[in-house]
């Protein structure tokens, strides 16, 4: 497990999505956490210090996993570059838009022939 | 565990989830390139709420729920959420214009 800064992450994250494109599978997982252990956070309770949560962000391939923590402050910044990868990479899904395009050019060439016809 | 089917319904469970119980809530994607396979799943290890996709236009929905779990995750589950919820519906207002006007 490799602790990267959110910049690099979001490089090796997108190199992560073209080495598995033929094939094999990316897991994105985000939970959020204080990046301490049990015994450091009930320590800093007992000692009534606040505990600093962040979202962790942590993505493998099932051979090499790689994480990076995004706080309060950067979130909006991560989250808008990493949905920008996500819509360059994601390009093996179905477009239902397409076949609601062709559909209704088809209603409308049928609701057009119709029309000649009738005059 | 079972797929929800109705987008909707899985985003409010998710979220109701995730603040039920913020630490132990994680929010885990799964995307396969070759079949085109989006996978979406919540758990927090006792309830698990999963959803299935291989819509284009679904993956545009996941864009919204990411945001809603980056912002509660990282600024915490008691964050104003209708903050996040009115950026959206802005956002999905000229969407559907813009699909209007092509077809």
């Amino acid at each position: 497990m490799v602790l990267l800064q959110p910049d690099p992450f979001l490089n090796e994250l997108t190199s992560m999505f073209e080495r598995n494109s033929e094939t094999g599978s990316v897991w994105v997982t985000l939970k959020r956490s204080s990046l301490k252990s049990k015994v450091q956070k009930n320590k800093m309770k007992t000692a009534g210090q606040p505990i600093e949560y962040r979202c962790l962000v942590r993505a493998t391939d099932g051979k090499k996993t790689i994480s990076t923590s995004v706080g309060a402050k950067d979130h909006q910044r991560f989250q808008a570059s990493y949905a920008t990868i996500l819509k360059a990479r994601m390009t093996a899904l179905k477009k239902r838009e397409r076949k609601d395009r062709k559909k209704g050019a088809e209603d409308k060439k049928e609701s057009g022939s119709k029309k000649p016809k009738r005059v | 565990m079972v797929y929800i089917a109705a987008w909707d319904e899985f985003v409010e469970r998710t979220v109701q989830l995730f603040r039920a119980d913020p630490e132990s809530t994680r929010y885990c994607m799964k995307y396969r390139h070759c079949d085109g396979k989006l996978v979406l799943k919540v758990t927090d290890n006792k309830e698990c709420l999963k959803f299935k996709t291989d819509q284009a236009q679904e993956a545009k929905k996941m864009e919204k729920l990411n945001n809603i779990f980056f912002t509660l995750m990282a600024r915490g589950p008691d964050v104003d959420m209708s903050e996040i919820t009115g950026k959206e519906q802005m956002e999905a207002q000229p969407a559907k214009k813009g699909r209007g006007r092509k077809q």
